[in-house]
């Protein structure tokens, strides 16, 4: 924790990202978000429902949570960073690439116990137990806030060393659900967002076998694009937005009891 | 599939990475051809090092070599006015990294197989080393030498994980085919993937009978 306090601080001192766009005064405005691939296909509705009301061009630039991070600390031209977990949101902020005032919770994450059709489906996290489920795909827990979320449950379940051996990573959440949907992983811990479009139930991980998956996010544009950008993060906000958001089974903020 | 900006953006960077590999891969294959200096086999086992050494890790040095961080990120921003990584043009040098070897490695092949006889009748003749390169063994070697150029080519088209590193998976301004294609399997958008990937099959394949060709000819 100190060396990544350490870390930030030399970070924000040497002022990474702040770096002026020359994409200034576009034809028509025009943005890009980088969003944690759990929300691709929520955001890639809601972009164009925006880009319908508005004529804001919204591109999106899916990865886990961590990349998409490391982007951004690199100097990525991103305008607004939609992560999967608070925690990286404030690491941007504390590295002065992000405006702190734009800092917003959007959503909470669940996670879903996924199994290709004709699989048999666990109906918890202890059931993974079972040698029969040969292999488990979960998403890195190095950098993915999903992946570390499905080891804290198979832990918290008392399952981890258990399936230890059975655990493939994905790189990043959409990944981890490609490879139980390719068949080569027999069930896949992967977000609800993700598995809502394929019309089939699938076992919820009850939200207290993890810490919460505390979605937020942060402008972090600079000159002509910051106005575009926070239009984009109100909107996910917004009483449309918010209807779009929990379409794919994302639970809100101010919706919910504590999520602990 | 509907977006052909990536196949566009892939071309254009392959091209410009070809530019680059070309030139200088020709130059380091005529030094270590001819040259007897000290350091040498270090140079060559440089300039090969992208070959063997994972993407991922030549992406790492090329992110930490031009980041925002770095002297040379530094002053191509105080030039350009914006960071050098995260842009087509550090596509490019990605591209032309991971081009470069492939371009030595036949170049050098080629130029080694240039008739001793014919540059030892040039200087008789007089003319001076670098006319003897200009005039003689640059253009035996002419068949070999763009075949050299043309694997660079279907390298630089097809890099993948140096580019993603330095240059990001942002649609419209830095996906290239390979990275459109990573990007449409996560999306589990298939006919994407199918369509990007025979493309890229099909380019590769044309190139490398090419150079088959250019090469069979030689003998």
């Amino acid at each position: 924790m100190i060396l990544r306090s350490a870390v930030l601080a030399v970070l924000a001192a040497t002022a990474a990202c702040g770096a002026p766009s020359v994409q200034s005064s576009p034809a028509a405005p025009a943005i890009t978000v980088a969003a944690a691939s759990d929300l691709r296909v929520a955001f890639e509705e809601l972009g164009e429902q925006l880009h319908a009301e508005t004529g804001l061009e919204v591109t999106f630039s899916f990865g886990s949570s961590g990349q998409l991070r490391e982007q951004i600390l690199n100097g990525a031209p991103f305008d607004v960073f939609a992560s999967a977990n608070v925690e990286f949101v404030d690491d941007v902020i504390s590295a002065g690439c992000g405006d702190p005032a734009t800092k917003t919770d959007y959503a909470f994450g669940r996670l879903v116990l996924w199994t290709p059709p004709g699989g048999v489906a666990p109906s918890t996290v202890a059931d993974l137990a079972d040698p029969s489920y040969r292999r488990i795909a979960i998403a890195n827990p190095d950098h993915a806030p999903y992946g570390k979320a499905a080891e804290q449950a198979l832990a918290r379940a008392g399952v981890l060393d258990a399936v230890g051996g059975r655990l493939v990573f994905g790189e990043n959440i959409a990944d981890t659900l490609r490879i139980a949907q390719s068949g080569n992983a027999d069930v896949g811990l992967v977000a609800r967002s993700l598995t809502i479009g394929d019309g089939r139930d699938h076992a919820l991980v009850p939200e207290n076998l993890h810490d919460p998956l505390r979605q937020a996010l942060v402008v972090t544009a600079t000159g002509d694009r910051r106005a575009p950008a926070r239009a984009f993060a109100a909107f996910v906000g917004s009483d449309a937005g918010r209807r779009i958001m929990a379409r794919y089974g994302f639970a809100l903020p101010g919706e919910r009891e504590d999520p602990r | 599939m509907d977006d052909w900006f990536p196949l566009w953006l892939s071309v254009r960077v392959a091209f410009g990475a070809t530019v680059i590999a070309g030139g200088a891969g020709i130059g380091f294959a005529y030094v270590l051809a001819k040259g007897r200096f000290r350091g040498r086999g270090l140079l060559e086992a440089l300039v090969t090092l992208p070959i063997v050494l994972p993407p991922t890790v030549l992406g790492y040095y090329l992110l930490t070599n031009l980041g925002v961080n770095s002297p040379v990120g530094r002053a191509w921003e105080g030039l350009v006015g914006e960071p050098l990584v995260f842009t087509p043009t550090a596509a490019v040098i990605a591209a032309s990294v991971s081009a470069l070897p492939f371009v030595v490695r036949t170049a050098r092949a080629a130029i080694e197989g240039v008739d001793g006889r014919l540059e030892a009748a040039a200087r008789v003749a007089g003319h001076p080393e670098w006319r003897v390169a200009a005039l003689v063994t640059l253009p035996v070697a002419a068949r070999g030498l763009t075949a050299g150029v043309a694997l660079g080519f279907a390298r630089a088209l097809g890099d993948f994980g140096a580019t993603v590193m330095v240059a990001g998976n942002i649609p419209g301004r830095t996906q290239t085919m390979p990275i459109a294609v990573y990007d449409a399997v996560q999306a589990g958008d298939g006919s994407t993937a199918r369509t990007g990937s025979l493309l890229l099959v099909g380019v590769a394949v044309v190139v490398l009978l090419a150079v088959t060709q250019l090469s069979a000819r030689e003998r």
